[in-house]
């Protein structure tokens, strides 16, 4: 931030002269002071996980939802300005329900990432707008089953394979993680906000990569990393909210849903008995 | 004979005439469909205690020629409502296609706020009726069966010029001449909705079905027929006709060769 | 006078990432009367403070209704309220004449919480500079819901905003668990109570400056479901500030008992 005040830093869509676009650089402060969001790709599913900071008593209690609906099988969580996350949220439903329109079926979840990404470096390329003040996670389920195309009316020839291959097997879990600047990358665990770092370290320690967390851990691990995340601001109440996408014959049947109450209230215990159990360990090492 | 390339592929106009290409219009104002091509024939549709019964056949006509036998046309429309199309099939294509749009839309947030079938009914009355004031109609007559605000069964219909109708019973196509005499006399006017059971509906139905099938030479013996309650819906898209009998038709006279 | 650069238009961040003019615009909420809103279970009540620019000048509208299921509450400035509630009251009619169906709170809130935010993104355009106080019913039951300039909306159990809100804000806290179990009476002396709180020391309620609107489910066994939108203005407010000048005039007693 030493280039402030030398005027490079006023307008959108402008290189300083070593070559950064600082009002980009702003936006993603704006991130960093967001509720944490987590997301983590399982081997049969995906779980989306927010922090809500309780900012009044005034607010009814489990009314003000975060995480978004896009189509049927994908949903977004974002971080930062929450109304840049609705606005966000609008133009990838609109994505989904155009595509829905030239295609006639749902929207791959990269191919969303990747409008998303475009639409939003969009904002950074010209002095009239300003850049998106939000980082959204994206997670979706790519139906791994023979899809119908979206109107279809009948079943197709009763005999012979009607062009379809036997056991081919498509589709699985989308995760993925749309910056200001438009930048994206697919992630097995993506987090975002206040405490992103916090939530990192304990994502790498999922191994995620190697395929084998399920949903219903990651569910529990989700709430973990939120509670662990939310640490440092220990002394504000929050809310957490969390939503999943499973395969199609998992949970939710490939839909995108709200992860049941009685679910994330046994994850939330468990995440409240594991920082329990580790401020505990800290206390035995201190008086060893 | 005439070897230019024009003329390849086309009836000789020797043998058939000359080939009358009015229906290719070149000038004058545009024209929209002005005829269904693949049609579906009657949707039957009755109400009884605590909730509706609609059904169709599975076949899709291309003209005289029974083109598709699978052809679905009860639709769904989230868990509150089941539309039944007759009429134009790539138009019902559109329209189910529209619907499940507007199912996603509904599903952005559960805010307890979901269409019922009286709300799709008004939705698929005014798309109707716009399309028709553009001249450009959707090729269809729809029932509509579910629940309205207060919980109350609802059976309505809607048409390709957006005409509404609302009845205990309903049938579209041939089967508002040969469906309703039947339903009318099973469930008459004075009859409350409440003595109407489930099963009798059902059996209307079915039956009803099996006239058509004897009578509408557009139909066929394989039918949907989906039941709508508190409960949910439960349809059934794999049916055959039972019990029939063509005894009948050699008593059938006044057709073709055979004219005593 | 400028605070820094930062803050000449809607589409430049601040190096903290802030956007100083919805900031500002934040403000001009402030400077408007107060209005409070408050939900039970089954009803909504807004009720505001009006004010008039000079002694013979009328007093400027609070309550806007939007249809027979909605209404809104207004702090800031009055013309952009209106630009807002001629969007919801077209948005309304429009859900009415194609499904034949009130619009469901959350759903308009939404769509004018996107509208505000298109205005602090792009260039030439600014933020509104009005707070409003969404109050309606739909088929999940009552609402209230807080729409903010940045285009932040948050529904909310009970809310104040405009100027010297706090105050009401306070009593509402300290009230909170009062609110879901009362009946529609005591919402509504709640509200004037919580509005009351906000006034300086020579000022009172009055038929002139009060305003009170009410929408709800309607009670058991009665023809439609919802009790339709009332707004209570002038003489109409007497039995509602008579109501809390006995309801006070109560507590007061039972206070001097207990001492």
């Amino acid at each position: 931030m030493t280039s402030i005040g030398t005027g490079y830093d006023l307008s959108n869509s402008v290189f300083s002269p070593d070559g950064r676009n600082f009002q980009v650089e702003y936006a993603v402060k704006a991130v960093e002071n967001g509720g944490t969001a987590v997301g983590i790709r399982c081997k049969d599913g995906v779980v989306l996980a927010v922090e809500k900071i309780i900012t009044s008593k005034l607010l009814k209690p489990g009314a003000n939802k975060r995480i978004a609906t896009v189509d049927r099988h994908v949903g977004i969580v974002s971080a930062g300005l929450v109304p840049d996350g609705r606005h966000f949220v609008s133009r990838a439903r609109d994505e989904a329900s155009s595509w829905r329109g030239v295609y006639k079926g749902p929207i791959p979840t990269s191919a969303l990432a990747n409008r998303l990404g475009g639409y939003v470096q969009a904002y950074t390329l010209y002095s009239s707008v300003r850049p998106f003040g939000t980082t959204a996670i994206v997670g979706g389920w790519d139906s791994e089953a023979e899809l119908a195309v979206d109107g279809q009316v009948g079943t197709g020839p009763a005999s012979g394979s009607g062009g379809k291959v036997e056991g081919a097997k498509g589709g699985g879990p989308g995760l993925y993680m749309i910056e200001p600047s438009g930048l994206y990358w697919g992630y097995y665990g993506a987090a975002t906000g206040k405490g992103r770092q916090a939530a990192k370290a304990e994502l790498e320690k999922l191994d995620l990569s190697s395929g084998n967390l399920s949903l219903a851990d990651g569910v529990k691990e989700a709430a973990r990393i939120i509670y662990v995340a939310h640490e440092d601001s220990k002394d504000k109440e929050f809310e957490l909210e969390m939503s999943w996408i499973s395969s199609v014959d998992g949970p939710t049947k490939g839909r995108h849903e709200e992860v049941p109450k009685e679910l994330r209230e046994e994850a939330e215990k468990a995440a409240r008995r594991a920082l329990e159990g580790e401020d505990e360990d800290e206390e035995e090492k201190m008086e060893e | 004979m005439n070897h230019f390339p024009e003329a390849w592929g086309r009836p000789r106009d020797d043998v058939y005439g000359a080939y009358n290409p009015s229906y290719l219009q070149t000038t004058g104002p545009k024209a929209h469909t002005s005829s269904p091509a693949v049609t579906g024939t009657s949707v039957l549709g009755v109400k009884f205690n605590g909730g509706v019964v609609l059904a169709t056949d599975n076949l899709a006509s291309y003209g005289s020629l029974a083109r598709f036998t699978d052809v679905k046309r009860l639709r769904i429309f989230g868990s509150n409502a089941i539309v039944g199309f007759g009429g134009d099939v790539s138009d019902m294509q559109y329209i189910d296609r529209l619907l499940e749009s507007i199912d996603i839309r509904e599903n952005y947030s559960h805010n307890g706020n979901m269409l019922n079938a009286k709300n799709l009914h008004t939705y698929l009355s005014k798309v109707f009726y716009k399309r028709r004031s553009e001249f450009n109609p959707l090729w269809n007559h729809v029932l509509v069966a579910g629940y309205d605000a207060e919980g109350e069964p609802f059976l309505s219909s809607a048409d390709l010029l957006g005409t509404t109708f609302s009845a205990p019973h309903l049938a579209t196509g041939f089967g508002a001449h040969l469906a309703v005499p039947i339903l009318r006399r099973l469930f008459p006017e004075e009859m409350p909705l409440e003595e109407v059971s489930k099963e009798a509906a059902i059996d209307a139905l079915k039956q009803c079905l099996k006239v058509l099938y004897y009578r509408d030479a557009r139909s066929m013996d394989k039918y949907s027929i989906a039941v709508i309650t508190k409960e949910g819906i439960e349809i059934k898209e794999d049916e055959v006709i039972e019990g029939q009998s063509w005894a009948f038709a050699e008593r059938v006279k006044g057709y073709g060769a055979q004219t005593k | 006078m400028f605070r820094n650069n930062y803050d000449n238009d809607a589409v430049t961040f601040s190096p903290q990432g802030r956007i100083f003019q919805v900031e500002y615009a934040q403000e001009a909420v402030k400077q408007g009367s107060v209005v409070v809103g408050l939900v039970n279970k089954t009803h909504v009540v807004l009720v505001g403070l009006k004010r008039n620019a000079e002694e013979l000048s009328s007093y400027q509208k609070k309550i806007i209704e939007i249809d027979s299921h909605m209404a809104i509450a207004i702090a800031g400035l009055a013309s952009d309220a209106r630009v807002l509630s001629n969007f919801m009251k077209q948005q309304s009619l429009g859900s009415k004449m194609t499904y034949g169906r009130p619009i469901p709170l959350d759903r308009i809130v939404n769509q004018i919480g996107d509208r505000a935010q298109t205005n602090t993104q792009h260039y030439g355009k600014r933020p509104y500079g009005v707070g409003l106080l969404v109050a309606g019913v739909d088929e999940a039951g009552p609402h209230l819901f807080e729409f903010q300039p940045s285009g932040l909306t948050h529904e909310m159990v009970a809310c104040a905003i405009g100027a010297r809100s706090q105050m009401a804000r306070t009593y509402l806290e300290r009230n909170l668990d009062k609110f879901p179990d009362s009946s529609r009476d005591e919402l509504i002396t709640h509200g004037l109570r919580a509005l009351k709180e906000t006034l300086s020391q020579d000022k009172e309620l009055t038929v002139d400056n009060t305003s009170v609107g009410v929408v709800g489910l309607a009670p058991e066994g009665s023809k439609g479901r919802i009790e339709s939108f009332k707004l209570y203005e002038g003489q109409e407010t007497v039995p509602l500030l008579e109501a809390l000048e006995r309801a006070d005039g109560a507590a007061e007693e039972s206070m001097e008992v207990d001492s």
